[in-house]
């Protein structure tokens, strides 16, 4: 008779052997060729990526694009959540239905709604202009701004999904009391929510900077050629240059972009918690 | 009675390599329109050859790296393509000759769609012309050099590096500057001091259209194949004549070499060239004829690449240019442009 522990390893094997064989090894030798050169061992490929202008600036492109979507997403994600955790369950269940309704709707479908919002015959100029902010339309198209309003309403249900799971653990009576003992709300954000809600900041976080980096649909449509990022890059070296050597190199950076984030905030999560009395 | 045996067996021998159902065509295409050419080419040659076509679609970078990965043993019978990937195909080894002499319809083909590469390495099956589309109500185009006028800044758009428009734009532009030299340095640069008028360097026709439905764009240079998208528009758009004349390019069928099923390839390859199925996909908007005897209706006419004396005024850019180049190019957008 099989131990649970045999049971369990018997029943993940075949799932771990598929992806063992179809995914993680097909992957490990296409990036590892990233790392040889004249049949050496070698990290030549990225210094030659990195001495190039247009790539450094497409790299902190994508790296500021992806702060920013996660900290946007992060602030407006607490206000959002905060309101959704103190409604009724009903209206709880349909707010949160609302919040999560896009994430079943294709991002391509999601992006050209975009195009047709930001455009100079759209919704934000017809405002702008009709209240008098501009006098003729602004282009928001085919900039970063675009593409920072593309990606923040594609990954930000993702956060406010993580928060929302983890004020519902927050014990209500801890903000009461803190504002009864004469707290001001940012010093009951600071000194209760936010530590007591870090977990849900971390998962959040991880999810929204790393869907950032590596989204290509949103940056494609609402950047184009103007606003390269790094996924839109690996797709130009490999359609047309045929360099998937560069490709590679760009594959291996964004992964390595979307660990180290998710090890230091997980860092910072656990150093917290253990700084705590 | 041996005798009646040994023909009966002779002719089941015969009869079971020739029947219908085990011949197999494959071929690979532009994603594009394949309903259409399902109707229009693929059925019809299936009923005449009794045989089935398999066909696979991708981009032409994908279609060709698939080519190269089964080159010792070939999948691929015949392919469609353009004359600079096919170029590629060829230098790589993974082409043979076509023996145009088994293709009944060759000597009906415009002469530059006869051998576009040299020794028969691929036969043109369609063109396009490529010009400018503007809006007649707010600019005027008469020359490529108008797409870096002050007049269409910030409403101009351009095709991205990436694209098969873009080479062949550059070489335009080129012109108007005074220096068509194969580097594209002028151009380029010049796109670049004014990058901040062009609204985006598109990818796709389609993308482009949506821009000029949505008055982001006047002015940018297509492919005469996406004229029907901007003609039905509302808007006043035209297609420009620019004093340097109009660029465009062709696609090329090439053989797979050793693939084991030339014969029927070429009779594939013969169908496709014929006046009558070469009408049928003019009518149908999906390719402009490269057989010069096929005439087409008015409608057709005026949204196609189409007759001889287009043909001739074309701008053409050696496939050799595009191919020797295309990564210098790429480099230096990225730089002048991008950057």
């Amino acid at each position: 008779m099989l131990t649970n522990k045999t049971e369990a390893l018997a029943l993940v094997l075949p799932a771990a052997v598929f992806a063992v064989a179809v995914f993680l090894i097909p992957v490990c030798i296409l990036l590892s060729e990233a790392f040889r050169s004249d049949g050496s061992w070698s990290i030549a490929a990225y210094v030659e990526f990195f001495s190039k202008p247009l790539n450094q600036t497409v790299f902190f492109r994508t790296l500021k694009l992806g702060f920013l979507v996660t900290a946007v997403s992060a602030i407006v994600g607490y206000v959002a959540a905060f309101c959704i955790v103190g409604l009724d369950p009903t209206s709880r269940g349909r707010i949160f239905g609302l919040v999560v309704l896009p994430l079943m709707i294709s991002p391509v479908a999601r992006t050209y709604a975009w195009i047709v919002i930001l455009g100079r015959t759209g919704i934000v100029n017809k405002a702008l202009t009709g209240l008098g902010l501009t006098d003729a339309p602004v282009r928001i198209l085919f900039t970063e701004t675009a593409v920072f309003i593309g990606l923040l309403q594609l990954f930000m249900p993702l956060m406010i999904i993580s928060l929302v799971s983890a004020m519902e653990n927050l014990p209500r009576d801890a903000i009461s009391a803190a504002r009864v003992l004469g707290a001001s709300w940012p010093q009951v954000f600071i000194r209760i929510i936010l530590p007591l809600t870090r977990e849900g900041l971390v998962i959040g976080g991880t999810l929204v900077f790393t869907g950032s980096l590596t989204a290509y649909i949103t940056p494609a449509i609402l950047g184009g050629a103007k606003v390269l990022m790094l996924e839109t890059l690996l797709y130009q070296r490999v359609t047309v240059a045929n360099d998937f050597l560069s490709a590679s190199v760009i594959a291996m950076i964004l992964i390595v972009m979307s660990f180290s984030t998710y090890m230091l905030l997980k860092r910072v999560a656990a150093s917290k918690r253990g700084a705590q009395p | 009675m041996r005798k009646t045996l040994l023909m009966a067996f002779a002719t089941a021998l015969a009869a079971g390599p020739a029947q219908p159902a085990d011949k197999t065509l494959t071929i690979s295409v532009y994603g594009f329109n394949q309903d259409t050419f399902e109707e229009l080419l693929y059925a019809p040659f299936e009923e005449i050859c009794g045989c089935e076509i398999v066909v696979e679609t991708g981009n032409s970078v994908e279609r060709l790296a698939k080519i190269e990965a089964n080159a010792a043993d070939p999948v691929i019978d015949m392919a469609v393509i353009s004359t600079h990937d096919a170029l590629a195909a060829s230098r790589k080894g993974l082409l043979q000759p076509i023996d145009v002499a088994k293709l009944s319809n060759y000597g009906k083909l415009y002469d530059f769609a006869k051998d576009p590469l040299g020794d028969n390495l691929a036969v043109g099956y369609t063109f396009y012309a490529t010009s400018i589309v503007y809006r007649s109500d707010q600019v005027a185009i008469d020359s490529w050099g108008d797409l870096l006028s002050e007049d269409v800044a910030g409403f101009v758009a351009f095709p991205d590096i990436t694209t098969t428009q873009a080479p062949i734009s550059l070489y335009m532009l080129g012109k108007a500057l005074g220096d068509d030299s194969p580097s594209m340095d002028a151009p380029i640069s010049a796109i670049g001091d004014k990058s901040e008028n062009f609204v985006t360097y598109y990818a796709r026709s389609s993308q482009l259209a949506q821009l000029f439905q949505q008055e982001e764009v006047y002015a940018a240079p297509v492919g005469r194949f996406a004229w029907s998208r901007f003609a039905g528009s509302e808007l006043p758009i035209a297609w420009a004549t620019p004093s340097e004349g109009q660029t465009g390019g062709v696609n090329v069928m090439i053989m797979t070499k050793d693939n084991g099923n030339e014969e029927l390839a070429l009779e594939f390859m013969d169908y496709w060239l014929s006046t009558e199925v070469q009408t049928r996909l003019a009518e149908a908007l999906v390719d402009s004829p490269a057989n010069s005897e096929v005439v087409v209706s008015d409608e057709a006419a005026a949204n196609l690449s189409y007759g001889a004396d287009l043909v001739d005024s074309l701008n053409m850019l050696e496939p050799s240019v595009i191919l020797d180049n295309r990564e210098d190019w790429i480099n230096t957008w990225n730089e002048k442009v991008i950057q």
